[in-house]
């Protein structure tokens, strides 16, 4: 039985011709950011190629109205469902509700209404009936360490879970710093032996969204891309979309201005923090973590942790809990010598030049004895 | 058989302490002192930049005293010291450095390249590099007690014939006496009317003094050849007449290398009797002026334009800068003008240092005082005036090579033609 | 390449490890010097050493960097009182009133202080870049210098430009990533940490020591440093 398109689906629960093409440009609009990917064809009526157009509405109405829903399986491992909340507490309801429902997601730990065997025969269905056409979404870090017991499901191992689920998607998509980079249970001394998915599967394309929690908008246009165009954004070194990882916090930031005019907050509740001025001495990851907070922000662009005071803690970059203090300057080393280590150089050293002072003296007094036979 | 350069690295070897190592540190090897150097700035020759003159003394100390020397030399990026670069560096240091120390003025680290080039000098004096000319002059020291040749006898008649010539009293050999006042053979035989001058002051000043046969000579040639031996041995002549005659004083007279030796060197090189002051006859004139013991003619010397060439071991290692300027204020107080620059960042005259005894050095020493030239033309000088016999020697010398319209003079003679009969 | 798995490491363990080495070779260094033994000075002063070396460092650092044409081998060599003056102006600035490194002094010394907007020390790091450019092409092209400098001249120039110039094209953003510009940085600044007690750069430790040892023998003859 042929399914419905996403179209047909919408007009049954009673969305206008009109609703649905500015439900499009929604979609457009998310997929847009910053930049689309190249398409031919995708032109405006002067001709010109630009992001966010009259023709890509067009197109995404066309592709929604001939496309059917996209299965998802979203399978979490070692996580905290935040991306999960933050994605159904979302301010953009209409895109959340295309992704959580008019994308069909066929099993979701958290979200789904069954619970146990059940669901897990669900997923298996699933699997077999859209092989090969599913996204499947990870969050959470998987481990392998020790057969895999610090996380299993049902009996199996996160591990055996991802290769088995992996199988059969089309793509990956790992939304969150922990499916990503292996996040919060990587941290230091990583005892469960936490990896990022990308590192396990490597024969399927992995789209990384890295966050803690993933920016939902980004989450959303990933899969709206995929979707409408079949195709995934273009990533980059770190599996990341160009188009929402490309620039630094810290050269899109608001309170930038300050950085360059040397103006600083050298506490939470001094003069400068109450005048808006930059947190770098506080510890702001801005320069080195790209993501899109400062452009983007958070709950329908109402701010994002720096404006609202807060350090950037680096949270789309990997290994961003080692990264150094989160209240410490970035410039700071990560590890230094302790009072105690620099002694003991210093005692080294001393002993060194001990060493080879007592053999430039002993050479002193031969030079000196050396002379006097000479002249006796 | 030990080589040169065997017994150059053993010396030093001997004379590295912490004194000389922390300098060789903190050298960045920037080059500025070479804009010091009057050798380097008249001939260009980059090899007489003070910075390479030690360049040895550093090689010698990385290579014996560091890891990282050590290890430069297991790797062959430093090659160790050969008699060439002996003999080679010996030319540089000896001919082309007066030991004038104003590289030391200039040099941001604040290096004392003078004492260290000396350092190296001592290296080349006991591993017997020494220029001939310069060595003979030593030997001649060592053996008749004057570089000059004069010995006892020529000694005893010249101050017969100054005291004669001039109707001034010199007492010799006086024990008892307060002060030893000790000429430079060069006075003794090119300047006499110097001594004449000197003896002039000290008798009008009421001074008890005496000379000495034995601790005749001022001059200390093993100074300049840098050999601790002999400087130690020509010191010790006067001090061994000091103490026979019983003085509390000991006056350098117009000698700058002598003073360095005597005032600030000898101290630490050996015992210098007790309850003996060493000075220079410009501080004692000095004294006399504002103790008021000798009073000078206000503007005896008034004519013209007069200017003053301060010594590299009086002045500016000497100490002696205000003396001579508060003299030459009395006496020429219009016409005495200061050359630029002048007092410790003064110009060295380009004779000092042992310089002028070598004959193969006569080239670069001409070429190093015409930067004096210029500095008198600046000030339009009719006559200068300086407290160091060598300079003075330099400046006669140069005055008449160069064929200059420039008188040269003594300090001490110009305070004694302007004396105020008591 | 995974650049921040670089930047952790440079940050990280070989900043500890240079830091390190730098300090321990630093302390050997100045022990050996010191255990090379002082000779007492006997020598009857004329004036006072310690006046003479208070008088030999305030020239030395307040006046003669800010005012260098009062010496007067000026004007026969101006590029290199100038270049270096400013070398180490820039230098010192950058080091010390920027702000990213005020920051890593904090957290080895457990103190801060105040900095300088940032245009105006990236207008004096620029100044520094410019004037070691100089300093590059005087080396190059004096015959002095020429005849001086050996192969660890050479790395000195370099060990010192790189950080320089990874950090101010990490400021700027200049051509790679940040997160590249500043692994790079790290990695010549660990490098240049490690080179430094084998080398001439100590230079600012030996200063003490040099300009004290000439203050004390001009002051002793109460001559003017």
């Amino acid at each position: 039985m042929a399914e419905d398109s996403i179209y047909s689906e919408l007009k049954k629960e009673g969305m206008s011709r009109r609703g649905f093409l500015k439900f499009c440009g929604l979609v457009a609009g998310a997929m847009s950011f910053t930049m689309l990917p190249p398409i031919e064809g995708l032109t405006d009526v002067r001709g010109v190629q630009s992001p966010v157009k009259h023709g890509t509405i067009e197109m995404v109405a066309k592709a929604l109205q001939t496309k059917q829903r996209l299965p998802v399986i979203w399978m979490e491992f070692q996580d905290c469902a935040g991306c999960t909340e933050a994605l159904t507490r979302s301010k953009s309801p209409t895109l959340v509700d295309l992704v959580l429902n008019k994308i069909t997601v066929e099993y979701h730990e958290t979200l789904t209404a069954a619970a146990g065997f059940q669901t897990e025969e669900a997923k298996l269905a699933a699997m077999q009936k859209y092989a090969g056409q599913y996204i499947l979404v990870v969050e959470g870090s998987v481990t392998d360490l020790d057969d895999g017991i610090y996380c299993t499901i049902g009996g199996k191992s996160s591990m055996e879970l991802l290769r088995e689920a992996a199988a059969g998607a089309a793509a990956i998509v790992a939304t969150g710093n922990c499916a990503a980079f292996g996040g919060l249970p990587r941290a230091k001394p990583n005892p469960t032996g936490a990896l990022g998915v990308y590192e396990v599967i490597k024969d399927k394309p992995v789209v990384n969204i890295p966050g803690c929690p993933a920016i939902p908008e980004v989450f959303t246009s990933v899969l709206a891309q995929f979707l409408v165009f079949g195709t995934l954004p273009e990533l980059d070194a770190l599996h990341r979309p160009k188009n929402f990882y490309g620039t630094a916090i810290h050269d899109r930031c608001l309170r930038r201005p300050f950085y360059d005019a040397g103006k600083f907050a050298l506490s939470f509740d001094d003069e400068g923090a109450k005048k808006g001025y930059c947190l770098y001495k506080l510890g702001c990851k801005g320069p080195t973590t790209y993501n899109s907070c400062a452009t983007l922000k958070w709950s329908g662009g109402l701010s994002f942790p720096i404006q609202s005071g807060h350090p950037c803690l680096g949270c789309s970059e990997p290994n961003f809990w080692d990264g150094g203090g989160f209240y410490q300057g970035q410039s700071a080393p990560i590890s230094k010598p302790t009072g105690t280590v620099a002694a003991a150089a210093v005692a080294a050293g001393v002993a060194i030049a001990a060493g080879v002072g007592m053999a430039n003296v002993a050479q002193k007094k031969a030079a000196h004895s050396a002379d006097k036979e000479e002249e006796e | 058989m030990k080589t040169i350069s065997n017994i150059a690295m053993n010396t030093f070897v001997k004379e590295t302490g912490g004194y000389v190592a922390a300098q060789l540190e903190a050298c960045t090897r920037c080059g500025m002192c070479a804009d010091a150097c009057h050798f380097y700035v008249a001939t260009g020759n980059p090899e007489y930049a003070p910075v390479w003159k030690i360049d040895l003394l550093k090689r010698a100390y990385e290579q014996r005293f560091t890891l990282s020397g050590k290890v430069k030399l297991a790797l062959g990026v430093d090659k160790p010291v050969t008699d060439e670069d002996i003999q080679k560096f010996s030319k540089i240091v000896y001919e082309a450095c007066t030991m004038c120390n104003k590289c030391s003025m200039v040099c941001p680290m604040g290096l004392q390249l003078g004492p260290l080039i000396h350092e190296v000098r001592t290296s080349m004096s006991n591993a017997g590099v020494v220029p001939d000319d310069l060595m003979k002059a030593v030997n001649k020291q060592v053996e008749e007690g004057s570089p000059l040749g004069v010995t006892d006898d020529v000694y005893d008649d010249r101050i017969e014939w100054v005291a004669d010539e001039w109707e001034v009293d010199i007492p010799v050999d006086v024990k008892g006496a307060d002060t030893l006042v000790v000429f430079s053979s060069i006075e003794v035989m090119k300047f006499p009317e110097n001594i004449a001058a000197i003896a002039k002051i000290l008798n009008t000043a009421g001074e008890k003094w005496t000379l000495s046969t034995a601790g005749r000579e001022v001059v200390n040639f093993g100074f300049y050849e840098g050999s601790e031996e002999r400087t130690k041995m020509f010191m010790q002549r006067i001090f061994d007449a000091a103490k026979e005659l019983g003085v509390k004083k000991i006056v350098v007279t117009e000698c700058g290398h002598a003073y360095d030796a005597l005032r600030w060197t000898s101290y630490n090189m050996m015992e210098v009797p007790a309850g003996i002051e060493i000075t220079h006859i410009v501080g004692l004139i000095g004294e006399y002026v504002r103790s008021g013991k000798i009073k000078l003619k206000a503007g005896a010397f008034d004519n013209g334009v007069i200017t003053f060439h301060d010594a590299c071991k009086i002045q500016r290692r000497g100490g002696h800068i205000k003396e001579p300027r508060e003299i030459l204020k009395i006496l020429a107080p219009n016409s005495f003008k200061e050359m630029s620059p002048s007092k410790e960042q003064a110009i060295c005259c380009g004779g000092g240092g042992g310089v002028i005894a070598i004959k193969e050095a006569d080239p670069v020493r001409y070429a190093a005082f015409e930067l004096k030239i210029d500095q008198m033309k600046a000030v339009g000088a009719d006559a200068v005036v300086m407290s160091c016999s060598n300079c003075r020697l330099q400046f006669t010398d140069c005055v008449q090579h160069f064929n200059l319209d420039v008188k040269v003079k003594g300090l001490s003679q110009m305070v004694a033609d302007a004396l105020e009969e008591r | 390449m995974n650049w921040t798995a670089v930047l952790e490491f440079a940050r990280g363990p070989f900043f500890k490890v240079a830091l390190l080495v730098f300090i321990a070779g630093m302390a050997y260094r100045i022990a050996r010097i010191i255990m090379l033994g002082w000779k007492k000075d006997r020598v009857p002063p004329r004036g006072s050493k310690v006046e003479g070396a208070a008088i030999s460092f305030l020239k030395g650092i307040l006046i003669w960097p800010f005012i260098p044409w009062v010496k007067d081998t000026f004007k026969r060599n101006p590029i290199i009182y100038i270049a270096g003056g400013l070398f180490h102006l820039g230098l010192f600035v950058v080091l010390i009133l920027g702000t990213a490194h005020m920051l890593v002094w904090k957290s080895l010394l457990g103190f801060g202080w105040a900095t300088l907007p940032l245009p105006i020390v990236d207008w004096l790091a620029a100044v520094a870049i410019v004037a070691m450019i100089v300093l590059f092409i005087h080396r190059l092209t004096n015959p002095v210098m020429r005849l001086i400098s050996g192969w660890p001249e050479w790395l000195n120039l370099l060990f010192v430009f790189l950080p320089m110039v990874t950090g101010y094209m990490m400021t700027h953003h200049l051509f790679f990533r940040y997160e590249v510009l500043f692994s790079l940085h790290m990695l010549s600044v660990n490098v240049m940490l490690i080179w430094i007690p084998i080398s001439r750069i100590s230079h600012f430790v030996f200063y003490f020591f040099s300009k004290a040892i000439h203050g004390a023998d001009f002051g002793k003859r109460s001559v003017s440093p």
